[in-house]
């Protein structure tokens, strides 16, 4: 290689090194240069001692002070390099004149990049060439109208915060002090009221019982024979339904475990993941009433059978309904998965799991039907009336037990009707509405977001849900995420195929109206929203301006950044 | 479809399950999610049956012979070419058949190609993977390389640079025998298995063999695979062939990517064989596929590579069709063990054998004799093609995910980065950015400025990559679809007139036939910025589902009936379609700009020769340990077969990695040479911070790392293009002598210097590794940890690291310093990290170009070999001859690169502290500049000597330099 050459390397890198030299701006005090992306709030930091030595701020080193900046790191911490990407730690200050002075990363410093926040490009300094403009001039403008405007909506969200937060203390106080008068109401004259009518209920109910108590042996001989053959016929349907609903699980079942993964057939990965989720609930269900499962089981035959003949007729008929009620909605939730698999899935793909459970649901069709959900020639039968008693006494004191009923009714609905009352209010109190009590406005209110697909809806400090042909439970709210009071967490929704139950993080962001502005899943089933509020626009003092961005424009920085 | 058939497929399938069960027992017992009945057995292959049962009747029947028998006067050998003919003893009318041509070539590079075709015959066997494959017109041994000789019936060819290579053909029973210096390495049909299945006329006809009656596809009752479309009677060719080799003394043999398996090929036959089935090579789309298993996956090599103490050979079976092999060990050792075995050489045993079976085209193989194995990847890789120099981009890290929903998705994903300081390149699309998965084109809702999207990225250095598939959706409306059509540009039905159309993401599709010449060009031209609408010089391409995947096919694939252009049975070519297609995108980004940019190409299905268009993945793995320990002896296997510029799913496809295993795989991704993380469209979110403390810095880390390294694999790749060499390399390759490291793959090498360990384990702190060779091994996160070779031995790796060594004797170049990207650290000085052996001695390259054009192809790089000896480091252009060649110095390139300069030499392993750094011959000291300030420092290690730092040696790239240390 030829010598020359060589020359005309080294002198870029002398040059650059020289240049950086003479641009640093000096300190007040001497003419000790401050070292470049030193930002002015670190000035006294780079001072170097008598020998012109200076030590690493970690303490790990002591280097020359001519060192700082020589694009080689010296300091475990990087603070030797606060305006060369040497060591890629720590940040350069921009002055940004005529905006805002900012720091950036080091490792931005020098990288091809001109970053926003160096709108001087004064972090693009290469072989002398300045390679970023300095726009700082049209992005602080640009960032003074944005300063208004966002001062323009602050201004008015404040406001509007402050109506927010009066409303939210007045209706604490109004909540509370008619909690107080309810709570009076209800303990003073309501309760008193409803027991009272209690009595006479009771008592009217008693004189009727007596008299039916005379005649209960007849009453009951009668009624057991009017009932029988419905029971009969009732003990049939309920096995009908548990073996039809096993078949239909065993059918879901065979499409699960055999049908075609790779034929990747949205329709059949439907219905599974629905069967998944009828699984997992019947699972739930289970769990629940295993207690009570355990109880029947420990009972032997002849007990159960004793247990039967001491229970009313009417009693038997109504659990064998209940019992067989049970089944039939199952096998109503398997039939519409695997009939909205059967309308949907793919045909040209022959999978023969898939072929089978259409034909299951083809064979069922016609025998069931899908709005009353249950078998078409088995509609749900109804109880017949008792053979009504029609003595005298008899209508006499069924006249003054329906009159004794209505009075109670009444007097129990309005005790209720406080009761929810007071309910209510406490719900709302107990909903943290943040310090100062701003959210209290939004209780239950509801927004909603359309994209292309779907309807979102929140009603806040409520329910969560997404609708398109059908709706799907997104969660309900559980806690504030943050101790801002800006992010709220719905959880709890509907279980998600493959994935965890829905969920949605609400954000919130000030704005002078409250809207949902965006809805997004970035992962399966975690929504997030975003909703504006004035609730969370920061409450400015009366009659200021809102802040101003404050450049730091010394007059040695200025100087430097004009000769540059 | 065919109810009778959909029966049929049951029942053998159920046959197939109760078969694994018995053959394998408790032994495999854990329940995949793979649906192993929708993929062939060698049982539901027909000539993979009737060649196994004819490799049992050999080995039953005593004495076995093969019937095939050259004709020894017909032997000649000229100009590098051998010629016979093959004849069948046992063919019951020998006279009526014509004999199979015989056909030998020795070829300039050392390399060997045998080639048997019919002669005359009904239809002519494809022969065209030779067109596609062979990257270009090899020449043929001079004459005087090489001696011939015939004595009785053994003919003795002679070659090799230093004659050390000897060819002995055995006429009668035929049989070919390749020795290494005497030591036999590699033969042909010693076994006798050599078949050749002929095309017969259709038998119920009782036609004769020569009319134009119908043929019998003998393989009707399965050629269809099991899928609607049947063959009964093809009218086209159908033949297949067979053949068997083995190694003497060869123990282990390697490659034939890609099964998810070991990278010591298992016994598939044998007593004792951990495999029952054989390794099958079809290009498949296997939905989560089983670990340990010889199944096919979605690309195919037929390239293998044995090896063992002093010999390495390889083979490269070129046929494009459906392939089994069969490797049967022998491991009754007769006296003594491996070791005196070798040294025992004219009476060996065999050890390896493997058996090739193939359903159609014809028999045309290589023997790659070395003798080393840089020899052996120089001579494979000059015929099918070296790795392409990749943009420099492409092999920093991709993050990808199914998918990232908008563009509004894709700027905070972006901006995540850059808040937590993450390096990354490139951003990917998956399927659901496009409109109906129409390919070309956007969800406009969703994307509405794709051109801004792709140019706010750019701003920062960074891309786009968009996936493009095969299959185009049938939909007048779309102009692709309507253009393929007009044009006539899709693969046929058998019919060899309709187009045929399968089912893919986008619902009912057709499948361009890259077969067609103008089908390619067509494709290319797709790529056009006008075309391409919202397309972008920084936005590049994912082949995917290039199998081809046909979602209602025969094993998720296209039938084999259908029919390419020129009336090529698909069958013929199956494994090379995703080649084709993956070559033409290739090509279309080549031309859509004038900048001369390099393409980029991420593809899913490969061949041999995959690597001049561009990188491989290992398709949808999933999120578990088991599959991050897979992925190491898969990129492995492939790596070797020529195709280095590959990785696998950073995190796994299928499912949730928890936060552990992300990050350890991230650790292991950061050594694959193609750094990607993906995830399924059903899985969460998993970008590196969203786990929070300690795993985001451990993983900003491990891709920091990778960045760190990126001037090292740069310098490996461009080593891969020129001589084939693989980057990501088996322990074997590096340490041939030591048997200790023939069957390791759970450590392997990165070029010649760096040593990586990945973590394959849940709480694991501790690794096992072994210390290769007799030198030290630095740890490249501390310096100070310093190991001596040859052992095992536990180390340290704690969550925040994997263990990686840098070799002693090696020179590794770095850059340092954090950036946002590759792009970013353009301009940024070098450091070099000299590990000296025990001789104070270490070398080291550096290449260095644009990083993105072609302008490397006119001499516009940087080659610099660095050499440590004697206390002196030197840089000098090794390709160097005169200095003639830079009269414009310094040219623009140079201006922009010869001048960055090395801020830092590390150097590791010093017996003694330097104290003195003498310039002898340095850039500056031919300028009258201040002083030069060299520090250094130097610091004792508890194990490996001293650590010394040299602060800013003054020394730039382009420049040569001598520097001395006292």
């Amino acid at each position: 290689m030829k010598p020359h050459s060589v020359c005309l390397s080294l002198v870029v890198v002398v040059a650059t090194l020289a240049l950086s030299a003479a641009a640093v701006p000096t300190s007040y005090e001497d003419d000790i240069p401050i070292p470049d992306g030193v930002s002015p709030s670190n000035e006294h930091l780079y001072v170097p001692d008598e020998a012109r030595r200076w030590k690493c701020l970690d303490g790990s080193k002591t280097i020359s002070f001519s060192d700082i900046n020589d694009d080689y790191c010296d300091c475990k911490d990087g603070s030797d390099e606060p305006g060369t990407s040497a060591c890629g730690t720590g940040y350069f200050y921009c002055y940004n004149i005529g905006h805002v002075g900012s720091s950036i990363k080091t490792s931005r410093v020098n990288d091809g990049v001109c970053d926003p926040e160096c709108c001087d490009g004064s972090d693009e300094l290469y072989r002398e060439v300045r390679r970023c403009p300095n726009v700082c001039e049209q992005v602080g403008a640009k960032a003074k109208e944005e300063q208004a405007r966002i001062g323009a909506i602050q201004e008015q969200g404040s406001r509007l915060r402050k109506q927010y937060i009066e409303h939210g203390k007045s209706i604490k106080i109004q909540l509370q002090s008619e909690l107080e008068e309810l709570k009076t109401k209800k303990t003073g004259q309501l309760e008193k009221a409803t027991l009272d009518a209690k009595d006479k209920l009771d008592k009217a109910n008693g004189m009727y019982d007596k008299y039916l108590e005379g005649t209960k042996n007849e009453r009951e001989a009668a009624r057991k024979k009017q009932l029988e053959p419905l029971i009969q016929e009732q003990r049939r349907r309920l096995n009908v339904g548990k073996e039809t609903k096993n078949h239909l699980v065993q059918t879901c079942q065979n499409l699960k475990e055999n049908h075609n993964k790779n034929y990747h057939d949205l329709a059949v990965k439907d219905a599974v993941s629905a069967f998944d989720d009828f699984v997992s609930r019947q699972s739930d269900d289970d769990s629940t009433t295993d207690e009570s499962d355990e109880k029947e089981g420990t009972g032997t035959e002849e007990e159960e059978k004793k247990s039967e003949n001491e229970s009313s007729a009417d009693e038997q008929l109504k659990t064998l309904m209940d019992d067989t009620n049970t089944p039939l909605r199952d096998i109503g939730t398997l039939y519409e998965l695997l009939d909205g698999m059967r309308r949907e899935y793919n045909i040209e793909y022959n999978d023969e799991a898939v072929l089978a459970a259409v034909k299951v649901i083809e064979d069922f069709e016609d025998k069931w039907d899908t709005v009353r959900r249950e078998f078409k020639d088995e509609p749900s039968q109804d109880i017949p009336d008792e053979e009504p008693v029609n003595t005298p006494e008899a209508e006499k004191l069924k006249e003054e037990t329906s009159q004794a009923q209505t009075e109670y009714d009444t007097a129990s609905n309005e005790e209720s009707k406080v009761s929810n009352r007071i309910q209510d209010i406490n719900r709302k109190l107990e909903v943290d509405v943040g310090p100062d009590e701003a959210f209290a406005q939004l209780i239950d209110q509801c927004f909603e977001y359309k994209d292309t697909e779907y309807t979102y809806s929140v009603c806040l400090f409520g329910e969560a849900n997404q609708k398109s042909h059908s709706t799907t439970y997104l969660g309900k709210f559980s806690s504030w995420d943050d101790d801002d009071y800006s992010v709220q967490i719905y959880s709890g929704g509907t279980q998600c195929w493959n994935g965890p139950q829905r969920s949605v993080r609400l954000e919130m962001s000030c704005g002078v109206e409250n809207q949902l502005v965006s809805v997004t899943e970035p992962s399966k089933c975690e929504y997030l929203f975003k909703l504006q509020t004035p609730a969370v626009c920061p409450v400015l003092p009366e009659h200021t301006e809102p802040k101003q961005p404050v450049a730091k424009p010394s007059s040695s920085a200025k100087a430097v950044h004009d000769e540059l | 479809m065919d109810p009778a058939r959909g029966h049929t497929r049951l029942s053998s399938s159920k046959k197939t399950i109760l078969r694994s069960v018995l053959a394998l027992g408790l032994v495999l017992g854990c329940i995949s999610a793979v649906k192993r009945e929708d993929f062939k057995t060698c049982a539901q292959s027909g000539f993979c049956t009737r060649n196994r049962a004819y490799a049992d009747y050999a080995k039953e029947t005593s004495n076995w012979a093969s019937p095939f028998q050259l004709n020894p006067p017909s032997l000649r050998l000229q100009a590098g070419v051998l010629k016979g003919e093959l004849i069948n003893t046992q063919e019951e009318q020998p006279s009526s058949r014509p004999a199979l041509s015989f056909e030998l070539q020795l070829i300039d590079n050392d390399a060997v190609r045998v080639r048997i075709n019919e002669q005359d015959p009904i239809h002519p066997r494809y022969d065209g993977v030779q067109d596609t494959v062979i990257v270009k017109p090899y020449g043929l041994a001079n004459e005087s390389t090489y001696q011939f000789k015939q004595e009785g019936g053994v003919t003795l060819i002679q070659y090799g640079a230093q004659n050390q290579n000897t060819i002995k053909i055995t006429s009668a029973p035929f049989k070919i025998e390749f020795l290494v210096n005497g030591v036999s390495t590699i033969v042909l049909n010693e076994e006798g298995l050599l078949r050749f299945e002929r095309l017969r006329k259709n038998q119920q006809e009782s036609a004769e063999e020569d009319g134009d009656g119908k043929l019998v596809d003998q393989d009707a009752e399965e050629g269809g695979g099991g899928g609607e479309i049947k063959i009964e009677k093809s009218e086209l060719e159908k033949k297949m062939e067979e053949n068997f080799w083995e190694e003497r003394v060869i123990r282990h043999v390697y490659g034939i990517p890609e099964h998810a398996s070991s990278l010591s090929l298992k016994a598939t036959r044998g007593p004792g064989a951990p495999y029952s089935e054989p390794y099958r090579l079809y290009n498949l789309d296997v939905f989560e596929y089983e670990l340990d298993n010889p199944m096919a996956l979605y690309g195919s090599i037929p390239f293998m590579l044995g090896h063992s103490k002093n010999i390495s050979a390889a083979v490269f079976w070129m046929n494009a069709a459906e392939t089994w092999i069969d490797v049967e060990k022998n491991i009754e050792s007769k006296s003594s063990g491996i070791l005196s075995w070798i040294k025992t050489k004219p009476v060996l045993t065999p050890l390896t054998k493997t058996h090739w079976m193939s359903e159609a085209g014809v028999l045309d193989l290589f023997v790659f004799l070395g003798p080393t194995q840089r020899d052996i990847f120089r001579q494979f890789s000059s015929l099918v093609g070296t790795t392409a120099l990749p943009q420099a981009f492409s092999i920093a890290y991709h993050q990808c995910r199914w998918n990232y929903n908008t563009q509004q998705d894709v700027s905070q994903v972006d901006a995540g980065f850059d808040e937590h300081d993450i390096p990354y390149d490139v951003i990917w699309l998956d399927i659901e950015h496009t409109n109906g998965k129409r390919y070309f084109t956007w969800d406009d809702a969703k994307f509405p400025n794709p051109t801004d999207m792709q140019q706010a990225l750019e701003a920062k250095g960074r891309k786009m990559v968009t996936i493009i598939d095969p299959h185009i959706k049938m939909d007048n409306d779309y102009h692709v679809s309507k253009e393929g059509s007009d044009l006539d540009l899709y693969i046929k039905n058998k019919d060899g007139e309709s187009s045929f159309n399968g089912w893919c993401w986008p619902g009912n599709s057709q499948w361009i036939d890259f077969y067609n010449p103008k089908a390619r060009d067509w494709w290319a031209s797709q790529f056009s910025y006008d075309r391409y609408k919202g397309s972008t010089k920084a936005l590049f391409t994912w082949n995917d589902m290039n199998e081809p995947s046909v979602f209602n096919g025969p094993e998720i694939t296209i039938p084999k009936d259908v029919i390419h252009y020129g009336g090529v049975e698909h069958r013929n070519v199956h494994n090379l379609y995703g080649t084709m297609f993956h070559s033409a995108t290739a090509q279309g980004l080549i031309q859509r700009n004038e900048t001369n940019q390099r393409p980029f190409v991420l593809s899913r299905a490969f061949f041999a020769g995959t690597q001049r268009y561009g990188a491989i993945w290992t398709g949808d793995n999933l999120a578990t340990w088991e599959h991050l320990e897979a992925a190491a002896p898969m990129l492995l296997s492939i790596a070797i077969s020529g195709i280095s510029f590959a990785g696998a799913d950073v995190g796994g496809f299928f499912g949730n990695p928890d936060a552990e295993l992300l990050t350890r795989w991230y650790q292991a991704g950061a050594f694959y040479p193609f750094f990607r993380a993906h995830a399924h469209l059903d899985s969460k979110r998993r970008e590196p911070w969203l786990f929070g403390e300690p795993y985001t810095t451990q993983i900003r880390e491990a891709i920091r790392t990778r960045y760190a390294y990126l001037p090292f694999w740069y310098t490996l790749f461009h080593e891969a293009s020129v001589d084939g060499m693989p980057i990501m390399r088996p322990m074997f390759t590096e340490f041939p002598e030591d048997e200790q490291v023939f069957g390791m793959d759970d450590q392997y090498m990165i070029g010649n210097a760096l040593l990586v360990k990945p973590v394959t384990k849940a709480g694991i702190t501790q690794s096992k590794i072994y210390f290769a060779g007799n030198e030290k091994w630095f740890d490249i996160m501390d310096y100070d940890k310093v190991e001596q070779g040859p052992g095992f031995k536990e180390v340290a790796s704690p969550a925040n690291k994997i263990p990686v060594y840098q070799r002693a004797g090696t020179i590794v170049p770095k850059r340092e310093r954090p950036r946002r990207s590759s792009k970013a650290m353009e301009h940024d000085p070098f450091t070099l990290v000299i590990a000296l052996d025990s001789q104070g001695q270490a070398n080291g390259r550096i290449y260095l170009d644009d990083g993105e054009t072609f302008n490397y192809e006119k001499g516009e790089y940087l080659l610099r070999e660095f050499r440590y000896s004697n206390g002196v480091l030197s840089s000098h252009d090794p390709n160097e001859v005169s200095s003639s060649q830079d009269q414009d110095w310094p040219t623009d390139f140079m201006r922009r690169f010869g001048e960055l300069r090395i801020e830092r030499f590390v150097i590791l392993g010093n017996k003694s502290p330097l104290s003195q750094v003498i310039p002898h011959q340095v850039a500056g000291l031919f300028c009258a500049f201040t002083p030069v300030k060299q520090v250094l420092e130097c610091s004792q290690g508890p194990s490996g000597g001293h650590i010394c730092t040299v602060k800013e040696p003054q020394v730039v790239l382009g420049e040569e330099f001598v520097i001395e240390f006292k």
